[in-house]
């Protein structure tokens, strides 16, 4: 307590040291002077480009998203995610399959399809006792795939942002090495601004959110970019049209 | 070229690095292409110099009211259920770490790519009390493999080449040398996996604290922050006091610039909010979230109303990348965690006295002025800290003295035409002999020194007749 009281004094004394008290020699390189008092944050602002166009939004979100490494695999109806999924599952050879809850749309008929194809598959309930929930983490560890929904995109950097819920945890688009998102196509923003806007502090503050942009990367041995370090090394993106357009 | 003679280590360091070739080597390597990509990426997006003005604006308007903004955080930081710890300094924020492990029983940790905890030293404290620290960014897990510090804030390792990780690997871990960078990496994730699975501790540092919502922002690349805020039970955020920005609506115009000036991204691969701990019905996320918000400094740059604008650097570490000095002498001449032209300006005021002879090392050619997201006037700074040292008695080491002498002998000659044309015919006729594709490697005796460390150019005509040839200007 003693520390955040001293250390709150100090940032008071120095915020009120608005000028110098010694004469410095005004310095070549200065400019211009900054100035030291600037507008409110609310007095800001930064024009955002709106696109109103949903097809638009979804082909840039898909050329973005297919730039960073990551792989577009279309646009379907509610009805064709299942059948689409257990596809994308296949040609991936993943076997352990973890199905996270979906947020708009039911997943449900996709674990079912994938159940019916002899897939093992990891659903998330109640957290349960320490032990139930230890369990439950090494079981996505070994999944080959993990499948969520989510709350949106933005269309300008080909990002998709997670916001996890006890059957829906962070660690489903973290630990398998391939991960599939599901986005509502009218869920796709047109960038960061209106993405972080619709999402809401309420949200966002909620429960654990992650934006997610490509495959986990590293530059770390001579710059050199390499997929998959820690994360998954294969995003796949499958876009929801609703039947009502 | 001025410069304390506080610090006769730098001058020995900065001699070992220029002599060291293959270091630069590496160096222009892992530099030259990622600067033109990270240029590209800047200029396809039309709203780059608005969205710079805007995080300059908010970063400004956020530092001159941290009193209220710090009160705030801390209250929903606390309302979230997360414990908050101030600490004036290093000693104090270490202590508390250590602390914590002690009584919490915790042995293994893991650690996101953190410059804060490097800043405060806290990997030998927490060693010392028995606790097992792993490194889990690649690169940082590169150096610490190695003993050493990193030598950029944001590629930790760049002073390797693919060859020394190999080696490095290979006698670590026995595994069959290779130089592909992807294999390595593949070692390198099946090593953390396994301690990301085991740790009960995770540490992280924070690029963003929301005071609105006190949310925590941790961006990144690989996902090692993801799994150290996700797996342990319990996690420990480090963060600067400056960390800490009015409202989450903020938030875009930041990370738009961040990773455009850094990596040349549109923005890292993940964006992680914190912001309270794993409630029960949860699968994962840290049960306990510790959030230590560190002074160590930061009031004092604060202080002073020309170096408080240090206080808005998001740690891009774009100018480090385009800075000549940097890219000659690379990151552990420095000799403190924070490099290049940004750890020049804050380094005094963080590590104190034995830094300030930092801001000289500079040729303050306006690089990182222009590449700065948030157009901190660094070489500004640095000259008003070099007016600062200077106030404080400054003694000229010898070779500067020797230097200045020398400069002003010349100021002298150049006056006279006559002679200047005269010396530059007898200086290119001894340098023609030695010249080999145009540049002179080595010349004998008193000369020796002035190829010690580059190649001298050999002029093709005297200096006066070649500007004789072009247009007066006046
Ligand atoms: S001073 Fe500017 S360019 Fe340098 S690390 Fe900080 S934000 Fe980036």
């Amino acid at each position: 307590m003693g520390a955040f009281v001293r250390i709150l004094a100090s940032v008071k004394t120095a915020l009120e040291m608005r000028t110098l008290v010694n004469s410095e020699p005004q310095v070549e390189a200065s400019v211009a002077a900054p100035t030291l008092i600037e507008p409110s944050a609310a007095q800001i602002q930064v024009p955002i480009a709106r696109v109103t166009h949903r097809a638009e939004l979804l082909s840039s979100f898909a050329r973005e998203l297919e730039a960073i490494g990551g792989v577009f695999a279309g646009s379907v109806s509610p009805g064709e995610l299942p059948t689409r999924s257990v596809a994308i599952a296949d040609q991936l050879g993943a076997l352990i399959i973890a199905v996270g809850e979906g947020v708009t749309h039911d997943l449900l008929p996709i674990a079912n399809l994938l159940e019916q194809h002899h897939r093992d598959l990891i659903l998330f309930g109640a957290a349960g006792d320490d032990e139930a929930r230890r369990a439950a983490l090494a079981r996505i560890a070994r999944a080959d795939l993990g499948i969520v929904e989510a709350h949106c995109a933005i269309a300008a950097s080909g990002t998709v942002a997670v916001v996890a819920s006890p059957a829906r945890p962070n660690a489903l688009t973290l630990m398998p090495p391939a991960v599939l998102v599901i986005v509502p196509a009218d869920r796709i923003f047109p960038d960061l601004a209106s993405a972080i806007e619709q999402l809401g502090p309420d949200l966002i503050a909620g429960r654990r959110t992650v934006f997610i942009t490509g495959p986990s990367r590293t530059a770390d041995i001579e710059k050199r970019i390499v997929i998959g370090v820690h994360g998954p090394r294969n995003l796949h993106v499958l876009a929801l049209w609703p039947t009502d357009v | 070229m001025a410069v304390s003679s506080s610090n006769p280590g730098f001058f020995a360091a900065i001699e070992t690095s220029i002599a060291d070739t293959e270091l630069r080597r590496k160096l222009a390597n892992a530099s030259g292409h990622h600067l033109e990509s990270a240029a590209s990426t800047r200029a396809e997006f039309p709203r780059y110099d608005e969205e710079r003005e805007a995080a300059r604006s908010l970063k400004t308007a956020a530092i001159g009211r941290l009193d209220e903004l710090l009160i705030e955080l801390r209250t929903r930081l606390e309302g979230n259920g997360c414990h908050v710890f101030f600490a004036d300094d290093a000693a104090a924020a270490r202590r508390y770490i250590v602390d914590l492990a002690r009584v919490r029983k915790l042995k293994r940790a893991v650690k996101g790519k953190s410059m804060t905890t490097e800043e405060i030293e806290l990997n030998p404290a927490l060693e010392k009390a028995g606790v097992e620290v792993v490194e889990t960014d690649l690169g940082e897990y590169i150096v610490q493999l190695r003993h050493e510090p990193p030598s950029h804030i944001l590629t930790p390792a760049i002073h390797l080449s693919k060859e020394d990780v190999g080696q490095l690997f290979h006698d670590r871990f026995g595994t069959a040398y290779t130089n592909e960078p992807e294999r390595l990496t593949a070692v390198a994730r099946d090593n953390l996996r396994a301690a990301f699975l085991s740790a009960d501790l995770g540490i992280t540092g924070v690029n963003f604290a929301i005071a609105e919502t006190g949310t925590l922002v941790l961006v990144e690349n690989e996902g090692n922050g993801r799994f150290s805020s996700t797996l342990p039970d319990t996690l420990v955020a480090v963060m600067g006091i400056e960390k800490v920005i009015a409202r989450l609506s903020d938030l875009s115009h930041f990370l738009e610039v961040l990773a455009r000036a850094g990596t040349g991204q549109k923005i890292t691969t993940y964006t992680n909010f914190i912001t309270r701990p794993r409630s029960h019905d949860e699968l994962d996320g840290p049960r306990e979230i510790h959030v230590v918000i560190l002074d160590n400094g930061r009031s004092r740059i604060l202080a002073d109303p020309v170096l408080r604008e240090a206080l808005n650097c998001l740690r891009c570490g774009a100018c480090l990348n385009v800075c000549p000095v940097y890219r000659s002498i690379g990151g552990h001449a420095y000799g403190y965690p924070y490099q290049g032209p940004i750890g020049s300006i804050i380094s005094p005021a963080l590590f104190g006295k034995a830094a300030g002879h930092l801001p000289f090392a500079s040729t303050l050619c306006g690089a990182c002025r222009e590449i700065c997201p948030v157009k901190i006037d660094i070489p500004k700074l640095l000259l008003h800290l070099r007016w600062k040292e200077n106030q404080n008695n400054l003694q000229w080491p010898r070779g500067a003295a020797k230097a200045r002498r020398g400069a002003a002998r010349f100021g002298r000659m150049a006056n006279h035409p006559r002679t200047i044309r005269a010396l530059s015919r007898i200086a290119v006729l001894i340098m023609r002999p030695f010249a080999h594709e145009g540049y002179v490697k080595w010349m004998p005796g008193p000369f020796r020194n002035w190829t010690l460390t580059r190649d001298f150019p050999v002029p093709k005509a005297p200096l006066k007749h070649r500007s004789a040839d072009q247009p007066q200007s006046n």
